[in-house]
């Protein structure tokens, strides 16, 4: 079945915003509306169409840690926040470090999946750090990349062997860098966290881990990712190192480049992550990190989590926001208050996205690319509440605000998605 | 007043509990100490038994072992005359698998008043105010490196005695700042009551990040710190510091920080000298000092007990002016 939506304001990387406009979805994809012989029309209401975000870090729990979330619920979150594609971490129970964990994924997420749920592996078995996983098998039961997650490799060796394997194969690797002398602690070691007496992590945790990666990754020439970076100080290490010429990209949590150290002033757990929450200084280092090019990609690392995860005094309390079904709304909000247009916030989940994990028919709204798509009333918002909420887990500052933008349709390969 | 601390105070300012000494106001922490002083004899001993809180319960929640703190709670509990039931929680429902919250809606179910709270993780005692049912009250009394207001105000208390308003005061404190609650909370205790020179002296291993911050003064020499102050605190040093490695030994800390008589001498003439205990002789503080006439530690153990005698009653009567 064909669709035009007409009357709508195309935003798109890559393209000169095309205002007042119709695009046709034919089979699946983009096509020229003009081709089309008719079909359903649809008002765009003079609303803008964006392609589809994918969110290359989310957390979707399943299998295995239903508790906290499922592959429906997170995936519909995601869709409410913009995203039509989302690339899983392997961080489940079991993790996922086989081809048969992979397939698991891939058919629970054909079953129930909102969108399309893109999978990662382990690059050591059992995340242990020590063995290397069966990489090409992975590969091809549909990883995009392989990482080690937060989990330390025994050695720097073994990190090497891993690496240069996986340049051989023509695999990425994802990297969480940290050094394991420094990791640890629960706030980021700055005014806020010290006031509060609580465990302190100190920048150099990641700038350490960062610098010897660095050297790993232009010995062995592996297509690296570095993910979720914190510190002005690592911004500057990946753009020199960019400028090098290392075959590198890397990422910023959408959480990391909206709030800062003081959102823990209140102990509030949902401002407890992994990776923690630093200065302001920091987050304006990322926000232009973003606008420049040195940090390639924003994800969301949605990370749902049940009620008790959450219900102890702050260092004791489980890492991680909900956030996936905000994301839109909160790109849209950095734009309002002139921190980072939304042109370019949208290219860090899209096109670069789409280039991230090979699929150069996702993330840009061009004849002939799959038909991902999100219709959206920037003039509107969106509020979230206890009632709305569509991710199992309630963990998130989000609910009870209001944040600007309201999705008015959403678009998979030509589908059209049921939204909040 | 923003941050958790807002949490201690009724909206019309009052104390309903006590959790941090950080933006507590002058005139509240004034009447504390009015109050705690008229719970000593004219002996400047606490009196020995008051009916104020007769029928209340007091439940000493420690989830940290500590046997001194736990002790004065108990006796300032005892001489207002409350039922004071001791919970060891180390040994209990925590080690049974049973979390925080379930712990304290039990405990709130058995008709508690006031919860006298340890916790090894900063912001504990926050967790619990924040989710007890409005009748009770809760005093930390020390979490993580984070707070420990009765120390802070009864060395505030110790204080005003010897050397009258800290406001024309100077107070070096000397050692491991850093991982110690009690440096804290006595440093915003002295901000809240106007003190307008506060040092901070140690080595840089052992001094926190955010001195500057609350407009305290870093000395790593010894001797620069001490000159002309009118109050010397001295802090714990703990054994886990060295195998740490952020300190050679307790001979070198010694050598470097002790308060020696020959150091004290660079302090104004009768400066107090205060530790809040137990102390390491021959660590942090010599002999001769330990015993002579500027040393004030003991007092402090004995404000120890009015003070906690003071937020106990202070606290309850804003609980049953508002519920009863």
């Amino acid at each position: 079945m064909s669709v035009i939506i007409r009357n709508i304001t195309i935003i798109s990387p890559g393209s000169p915003v095309h205002e007042k406009t119709d695009i046709g979805i034919a089979q699946g994809v983009f096509v020229d509306p003009q081709t089309l012989p008719g079909g359903k029309e649809i008002d765009g209401q003079s609303s803008w169409l964006i392609p589809g975000l994918i969110d290359c870090r989310v957390n979707l729990r399943e299998p295995g840690l239903e508790h906290k979330g499922t592959i429906a619920s997170e995936t519909k979150a995601a869709v409410a926040g913009g995203v039509t594609s989302v690339v899983a971490t392997p961080a489940t129970d079991p993790i996922v470090d086989s081809p048969a964990d992979v397939r698991l994924v891939l058919e629970r997420a054909g079953a129930s999946g909102h969108c399309r749920v893109l999978p990662t592996a382990m690059l050591t078995q059992s995340g242990e750090g020590a063995q290397l996983s069966e990489m090409a098998a992975l590969v091809d039961a549909g990883c995009v990349a392989l990482s080690q997650g937060n989990r330390p490799f025994r050695s720097r060796k073994i990190e090497f062997n891993a690496l240069k394997y996986a340049q051989s194969l023509g695999i990425r690797v994802i990297l969480d860098s940290e050094s394991r002398d420094f990791a640890g602690g629960c706030a980021h070691a700055g005014r806020i966290g010290t006031g509060l007496g609580l465990s302190l992590n100190s920048p150099l945790s990641e700038t350490l881990g960062l610098g010897a990666d660095l050297d790993l990754v232009e010995a062995t020439g592996v297509a690296a990712h570095f993910s979720r970076i914190t510190s002005k100080n690592s911004v500057e290490r990946i753009r020199k190192a960019k400028a090098e010429g290392l075959n590198i990209t890397c990422d910023v949590t959408l959480a990391h480049l909206v709030y800062s150290e003081s959102a823990i002033a209140n102990l509030d757990p949902n401002f407890h992550l992994e990776r923690p929450l630093r200065t302001e200084d920091d987050r304006l280092a990322l926000i232009s990190g973003i606008a420049d090019g040195t940090i390639d990609l924003i994800v969301s690392d949605h990370s749902p989590h049940e009620t008790g995860a959450k219900l102890a005094p702050f260092p004791e309390t489980e890492q991680g926001m909900s956030i996936a079904e905000g994301i839109i709304q909160l790109l849209m909000q950095l734009d309002k208050k002139s921190e980072l247009p939304f042109e370019i916030s949208l290219t860090a989940m899209t096109a670069r996205a789409g280039q991230f994990i090979n699929r150069g028919d996702l993330g840009a709204i061009q004849y002939g690319n799959s038909a991902d798509c999100v219709l959206i009333n920037p003039n509107q918002t969106t509020e979230f509440d206890d009632s709305n909420w569509l991710s199992a887990g309630r963990n998130s500052p989000l609910i009870g605000a209001t944040l600007p933008g309201r999705i008015l349709g959403t678009w998979i390969s030509g589908r059209h998605i049921a939204g909040r | 007043m923003h941050g958790p601390a807002a949490l201690q105070l009724t909206l019309d300012g009052r104390l309903r509990h006590l959790l941090t000494t950080e933006g507590l106001p002058k005139s509240l922490i004034t009447e504390l100490l009015d109050t705690a002083e008229t719970f000593l004899s004219s002996q400047g001993q606490p009196v020995k038994k008051v009916p104020l809180l007769r029928g209340k319960t007091v439940v000493n929640l420690f989830f940290e072992n500590s046997t001194r703190t736990r002790t004065t709670f108990d006796i300032a509990a005892h001489r207002l005359s409350a039922d004071v039931v001791t919970l060891d929680i180390r040994t209990s429902s925590a080690s049974k698998g049973e979390t925080l919250f379930d712990t304290l809606k039990n405990l709130e179910a058995m008709q508690a008043d006031l919860f006298v709270v340890r916790h090894s993780a900063g912001g504990a005692p926050f967790f619990i105010a924040d989710r007890v049912t409005p009748n009770i009250a809760v005093i930390n009394a020390g979490d993580g490196t984070h707070a420990h207001p009765t120390q802070a105000l009864l060395d505030l208390m110790t204080i005003r005695k010897h050397k009258g308003d800290p406001a024309q005061l100077s107070v070096a404190i000397i050692g491991d700042l850093k991982h110690s609650r009690v440096a804290r909370s006595l440093i915003h205790g002295l901000r809240g009551m106007g003190c307008p020179d506060i040092r901070a002296i140690g080595p840089g291993t052992l001094l926190p990040g955010d001195l500057e911050h609350l407009a305290v003064r870093t000395f790593h020499r010894i001797e620069d710190g001490l000159k002309d102050v009118d109050v010397v605190v001295l802090l714990r040093l703990q054994k886990e510091r060295m195998t740490a490695a952020l300190l050679p030994s307790e001979r070198e800390f010694f050598n470097l920080y002790g308060m020696t008589e020959s150091r004290l001498q660079l302090a104004k003439d009768n400066a107090i000298v205060m530790h809040p205990g137990p102390i390491n002789r021959g660590v942090e503080i010599a002999n001769e000092v330990a015993d002579g006439q500027q040393a004030v530690i003991l007092d402090q153990v004995t404000n120890g007990i009015a003070i906690r005698m003071a937020v106990m009653a202070m606290t309850l009567s804003t609980q049953q002016d508002d519920h009863s």
